[in-house]
């Protein structure tokens, strides 16, 4: 079971990955393209070459076309997508100095507390993620310049945000079953990178 | 209870549960959420407010930039230009008296360059520099401290990923902190060095020195960092320059840095799938602690604490200078145990409002007026030389028209002819300005005599000049500003001392756990040494704010 959720985890840590990079390309491309046509708008060059320029432009050699809103909906799912890992491998950062004097079976019950606040943060986020979504469909609006549907958006993001919910209940069960008997069922955690 | 006291009582509570072990940004999360519940008197505009806040907070353009800086920083380890600066600087530096170790300072310093994060430059560096120190004689704990400092270059210096977060909490230009952490960086990393100097003098056990190279080898070595800066030049150059927003320039140096590792051999599909996880897992923990930050912000701006307590500490009428001392010796404590992204997003939106409300006097009436007429002047030449010419840039021809009428006419009044007979003219500046002004060159010298004797102008003379944003909110604007620049470095400074002081310095860790062989308790004994030089540049900073507000023109 853990193998799973961890290759899911991971598989959707890679995709907002690829989504990121994908970003980052798009963002260059855009200045690229902004730049050379402030270029082929330059004097010296509508008057040296005005045909290729005129064509070029008209081509479509310029800014990308809405950049600005394709980053904000790409990153928003890379970021949902990139939450399943962290909560798998303990990546939240929080403060371990006062607790680690506890007893054991102190600081066992005292992680099932946290996992269970944390699964019940995290599922209900997904499920108001899930009726955010449904109120854009209904209200139909979309995106000021690509005019794409806002709930695209959502849609993608909710992805990363039920894995997420989904991770976080397992771990809040295991930890549980740890609080009952003692033993523990996560391997290691890798801790927060600060 | 009123409003003011849950918000007051949530402090408590949020520390309680932070001290708990509970992660900081669910901590901020649930109090937040929790405090909006008990406001409002049910859960209905909480939970509603889940439906849109966390997708509108996540697709953020300006947050954007902390993934694309993070997966840049990764990029940055595997791209062999960690090993290119260590040779460079030990080339220039390594015969020295703990030259290797100082080696290791300037390389964290060019890698900080293009790395925001404080652990991934002490991590880096490490796999190159430790074993390097070792084979030269240097004690286990002094290099281990050593590199634990040279770590905290990667935030000190621009890219910095905490100096953004700090920039878009208080709404500040990320440009204009960049530069400023600039030179707060250098003499960071200067410190750091003669601390080097003063540790291997005190312990001339604990460090050996090697060959002098030379000088062609040293140019050769020096040669060979070209990338880093390259990639620096463009994110930083291009960012303040405004060839593109902060968030293109994080793209352009992640797109950069990832084909400077490309071509070294650093990039196959198992490195850029680790790079992918470590870049998933810092992300989703920050952008939580972003989203615990603004439900609970919001939670407590809709009960006025922050405004209260700042009226409150201004009302007591302290000096502003113990209240910014108080807020960093805060600082160094509670670095004691949290981590630097995580105290700044809990504690920036309580103490900004304070600082914002206190007056350091980094600019008077008297310097804006002053700068203000030094500007008019220069203008009104530049406007002056553009009707001669015939053409003024990015103005339309019938603006030009009428500029070239109404400047005429002006001339004529004054008995000065036209615009056409300038060159037949020997015009003073003050005549010059009096002209494209509509005054009198009576007025101008008025203006003149009245900024060198260090008065204000008075409003007639303003208007006359056609200055305008000379006023007080004018100059209460700016003051906040550079209060904000000084302020943000500050912060970034002290949150860093927390990386590298006992118990939990994260730094500490992270080295030690790359050299078993060297008890943790020598390179806390080591460590103390550059603890004493961040403390020592942070009275330097407060004492001198001109060295970190000198590169950032406020008019």
């Amino acid at each position: 079971m853990y193998s799973i959720i961890y290759k899911l985890s991971r598989a959707m840590a890679y995709l907002g990955g690829v989504m990121l990079t994908f970003l980052i390309v798009l963002t260059t491309a855009s200045i690229v393209g902004r730049s050379l046509n402030g270029v082929l708008h330059a004097d010296a060059v509508v008057s040296l070459m005005p045909d290729l320029a005129r064509w070029l432009i008209d081509v479509g050699i310029g800014p990308i076309n809405g950049d600005f809103e394709l980053i904000e909906a790409g990153v928003a799912f890379s970021i949902f997508a990139f939450l399943p890992l962290c909560q798998l491998t303990g990546g939240h950062a929080s403060v371990d100095i006062f607790t680690s004097r506890l007893s054991s079976r102190a600081n066992r019950i005292l992680q099932m507390l946290i996992d269970i606040l944390f699964a019940a943060v995290l599922v209900l986020i997904a499920i108001q993620l899930f009726a955010g979504m449904q109120s854009k469909l209904r209200s139909g609006q979309t995106s000021l310049l690509l005019e794409f549907p806002v709930w695209w958006g959502y849609a993608l993001c909710m992805f990363g945000a039920a894995t997420g919910a989904v991770v976080s209940v397992y771990i809040a069960v295991l930890c549980i079953a740890s609080a009952a008997t003692g033993q523990e069922y996560l391997p290691a955690m890798d801790g927060a990178d600060h | 209870m009123s409003d003011a006291v849950i918000g007051a009582l949530s402090f408590p509570v949020l520390l309680g549960l932070i001290f708990m072990r509970v992660p900081i940004g669910l901590a901020m999360f649930t109090v937040g959420f929790g405090g909006l519940v008990f406001v409002n008197g049910d859960a209905f505009v909480a939970v509603a407010r889940l439906k849109s806040e966390t997708y509108t907070t996540f697709s953020s353009y300006s947050l954007s930039i902390i993934p694309m800086f993070l997966l840049m920083g990764n990029f940055a380890t595997l791209s062999g230009m960690s090993q290119a600066l260590f040779k460079a600087a030990e080339s220039w530096l390594g015969h020295r008296k703990g030259g290797v170790a100082m080696a290791a300072i300037g390389a964290c310093a060019g890698f900080g360059a293009i790395c925001g994060s404080s652990l991934a430059t002490a991590a880096t560096m490490s796999r190159v520099a430790l074993p390097e120190l070792k084979r030269y004689g240097y004690s286990g704990g002094f290099s281990s401290a050593t590199l634990a400092a040279g770590g905290t270059l990667g935030i000190l210096i621009p890219p910095s990923v905490v100096l953004v977060v700090y920039a878009i909490l208080t709404e500040q230009n990320i440009a204009k902190m960049f530069l400023a952490a600039f030179v707060p960086g250098i003499i960071a990393a200067l410190g750091y060095v003669i601390v080097i100097s003063i540790y291997v003098r005190l312990f001339p056990a604990s460090a050996g020195t090697r060959a002098r190279m030379p000088y062609i080898e040293r140019f050769k070595a020096l040669f060979d960092v070209w990338p880093v800066l390259l990639v620096f030049g463009t994110v930083v150059g291009g960012i303040y320059l405004g060839w593109f927003t902060p968030t293109e320039g994080a793209a352009v140096g992640a797109l950069g840095t990832g084909v400077i590792a490309w071509f070294a051999g650093g990039i196959n599909s198992a490195s850029l799938a680790e790079s992918f996880y470590v870049t998933a897992r810092s992300t989703a923990m920050i952008f939580f602690i972003v989203l615990g930050a603004a439900f609970y912000n919001g939670f407590l701006a809709l009960t006025q604490v922050p405004q209260e307590i700042a009226a409150w500490v201004v009302d007591q009428g302290v000096s502003p200078w113990m209240v910014l001392i108080f807020i960093l010796v805060l600082y160094l404590l509670l670095g004691c145990v949290m981590d630097s992204l995580s105290m700044i997003l809990l504690t920036i939106p309580i103490f900004w409002p304070i600082m914002m409300e206190l007056d350091f006097g980094f600019v008077s009436m008297m310097d804006l007026h002053a700068a203000k007429l030094d500007t008019a002047i220069k203008d009104g030449v530049s406007a002056w030389d553009g009707l001669i010419r015939g053409s003024i840039p990015n103005l339309s021809d019938a603006k030009f028209e009428r500029l070239l009428d109404k400047t005429n006419a002006q001339a004529a009044l004054l008995g000065f002819g036209s615009v056409a007979d300038a060159a037949t003219l020997s015009l003073s500046q003050n005549q010059i300005i009096a002209i494209v002004n509509e005054t009198t060159p009576e007025m101008v010298q008025q203006a003149r005599d009245v900024v060198a004797s260090g008065g204000e102008l008075s409003r007639e003379l303003l208007r006359e000049l056609n200055i305008r944003a000379a006023n007080e909110s004018a100059l209460n604007r700016i003051n906040i500003e550079q209060t904000a620049i000084w302020f943000g470095i500050l912060v970034l400074i002290v949150v860093e001392v927390g990386l590298i002081t006992p118990p939990v310095g994260m730094n500490l860790f992270i080295i030690n756990a790359m050299d078993r062989s060297t008890p943790i308790v020598e390179t806390y004994k080591a460590v103390l040494f550059f603890v004493a030089s961040d403390l020592f540049r942070v009275v330097l900073l407060v004492a001198f704010p001109a060295i970190t507000l000198f590169l950032i023109s406020w008019y």
